[in-house]
């Protein structure tokens, strides 16, 4: 049996002193390669799982594993969320000062990258989103699905194993939602990552190889 | 403002230490014997014979000074010599001539005379007495070009310092064939420290920087420029906290797409750095310009110059760097302890 890339052990979050319970006892775990949708009605504790087997956060008791050692002990969470981890969001958090380009390096500094070779890499990953076109323009140029695609590449930046989408769909029409998610399985499928969206949308999640359900903090299914 | 500050206060007490040092070395006075003590600075002029008799010495000036006002709006520095003393070697007279000693006379640098609208055979109130102005003089300083200078009893009179002086100016025989010019020197301020006990002989150099005016000069200069640092430092340490928590979401989304603590507090610091840099750079223009404009004005004119020496402009800058990194060092830290969720979550 594969052991698993990600593993969550008895995961509880606590907030405002532990008066807000966002997870009670989440336990789960994700294969390499594995595409996974996460569902569940508002204030489920959704985006909170996924904060922190994105290392964004920590818990408050039980643990997340990569590769069977234990983040934020075993694994710096900087490093994690730099190597391992592309992190997509509902409202793209492009960098306002900064063009398309730009915003697709930023990961990059994080590893120190000579500059030429950071452009060549952003440039190739935007010809992919298919946004060669606006290299040099700021994301107040793009619509919200070119921000969205230009987030994507940002995402891909330092070639994770691990793509993370919070709700990428969000804030995007219909037409525009089934691009992204086009753009996300084809990402997953060509290069074997592991594919983790959070959505609310009955379609993206039922299409899903594996769907979770999630309610009150608990897993459902 | 803080680095011009320091730039105009600390420029104008190490230019007015340089007029010091230059005024000594024109007029030749390798040491200057003086007080040890700081509270009682004047010397017993009657140690002189000892002085002129230490094998080292070829001349001896003794000399008084003292800032007197001239008029409510200009005081100027007062020098009291004898009519004999070397000292007037480094001064060209432009009109008139020396005065004699025991006689109600001076004569006044052309910078002052300037100033004072004054010409040779007309009078000159110093603190209630009436001289005759008997001679003007270009000297070989800014110092010297803005002083009046009196026979040492009229001074000493004046100043109610008879018998006293500040201290003697003493220029030394030619050293020895084979003796390094900085050895002979120290030779020499040891031997006449060895011939008057309780005196210190203090080559130009050390007297110009220790003087009464100038470390005073240093210390007003270092004390209040001090305080206009500080506050330039807490002023862009509170543009560098502003600028931390209008960008709590930018540090966030940094945090959260891989950057580490270390390169937020990098981010930060260079900000600040680059701030106090800048700060650096419009401050050496308002230092100097302040710098010019004392070296204009009547009541500072004889002790300013607006020259500024490469050193002091990289001190300054220096400091300005190091204000901007002290500055940013709190906001770096808070930036970078950020939590990434949490900040992204900010309005």
């Amino acid at each position: 049996m594969t052991s698993p890339l990600l593993e969550v052990r008895n995961l509880c979050k606590s907030y405002d002193e532990g008066r807000i319970e966002a997870l009670r006892g989440v336990d789960l775990s994700i294969t390499a390669g594995e595409y996974v949708a996460i569902s569940g009605p508002s204030g489920s504790g959704k985006s909170t799982l996924l904060q922190l087997l994105g290392g964004l956060d920590t818990a408050t008791t039980g643990e997340v594993l990569f590769q069977n050692a234990a983040l934020g002990s075993a694994v710096n969470l900087d490093t994690y969320r730099a190597r391992q981890v592309g992190f997509i969001f509902q409202a793209f958090y492009l960098l306002p000062t900064l063009t398309a380009i730009e915003n697709v390096q930023v990961p990059m500094l994080a590893l120190d990258l000579l500059p030429s070779n950071r452009a060549k890499r952003a440039e190739s990953l935007l010809r992919e989103m298919s946004m060669v076109h606006r290299l040099n323009q700021y994301p107040n140029q793009l619509s919200a699905g070119e921000r969205q695609r230009v987030a994507i590449a940002r995402a891909l930046a330092n070639a994770p194993s691990i793509l993370m989408a919070d709700e990428p769909t969000g804030n995007l029409d219909s037409v525009n939602s089934a691009r992204i998610m086009e753009i996300l399985i084809g990402i997953q499928k060509q290069r074997g990552m592991t594919l983790i969206i959070i959505t609310h949308e009955n379609e993206i999640a039922c299409c899903a190889p594996r769907h979770i359900r999630i309610r009150d903090g608990r897993i459902e299914s | 403002m803080a680095i011009g500050a320091f730039v105009a206060l600390v420029g104008f007490s190490r230019s007015f230490e340089q007029e010091w040092l230059r005024l000594y070395s024109s007029s030749g006075t390798d040491i200057a014997v003086v007080q040890k003590t700081f509270l009682n600075p004047s010397v017993d002029v009657s140690i002189e014979p000892r002085l002129t008799s230490v094998p080292v010495v070829a001349q001896v000036s003794p000399m008084l000074f003292n800032l007197m006002d001239l008029t409510p709006e200009v005081n100027a520095l007062a020098f009291g010599w004898r009519a004999d003393s070397y000292e007037f070697g480094s001064l060209t007279f432009l009109s008139g001539q020396r005065f004699e000693n025991g006689k109600p006379q001076v004569i006044i640098g052309d910078a002052l005379a300037s100033t004072l609208n004054k010409k040779a055979g007309e009078s000159l109130d110093i603190q209630g007495s009436s001289f005759t102005i008997v001679g003007i003089y270009r000297g070989g300083t800014a110092l010297e070009a803005g002083a009046v200078i009196l026979p040492l009893d009229q001074l000493q009179q004046l100043t109610s310092l008879q018998g006293k002086v500040s201290g003697f100016h003493v220029r030394l025989r030619p050293a020895p064939a084979g003796e390094a010019p900085d050895h002979y020197l120290k030779r020499a301020q040891k031997e006449i420290e060895a011939a008057l006990p309780g005196l210190n002989a203090q080559s130009a150099s050390e007297r110009a920087s220790n003087n009464q005016f100038v470390a005073l000069a240093h210390a007003v200069a270092w004390g209040t420029s001090s305080i206009a640092l500080l506050m330039g430092v807490l002023g862009i340490a509170n543009t560098m906290a502003m600028s931390v928590f209008e960008r709590t979401r930018e540090i966030g989304i940094l945090r959260a797409i891989g950057w580490k603590s270390s390169r937020i507090v990098l981010l930060i610091e260079t900000e600040a750095t680059v701030l106090g840099f800048a700060g650096g750079i419009l401050g050496l223009f308002f230092g100097w310009g302040s710098l010019r404009l004392l070296s204009m004005l009547p009541q500072t004119a004889s002790i300013v110059s607006a020259s500024m020496d490469t050193g002091h402009l990289l001190e300054a800058l220096g400091i300005s760097v190091v204000s901007g990194i002290l500055a940013g060092a709190y906001p770096a830290w808070r930036g970078s302890h950020l939590s990434p969720v949490e900040a992204i979550r900010h309005d």
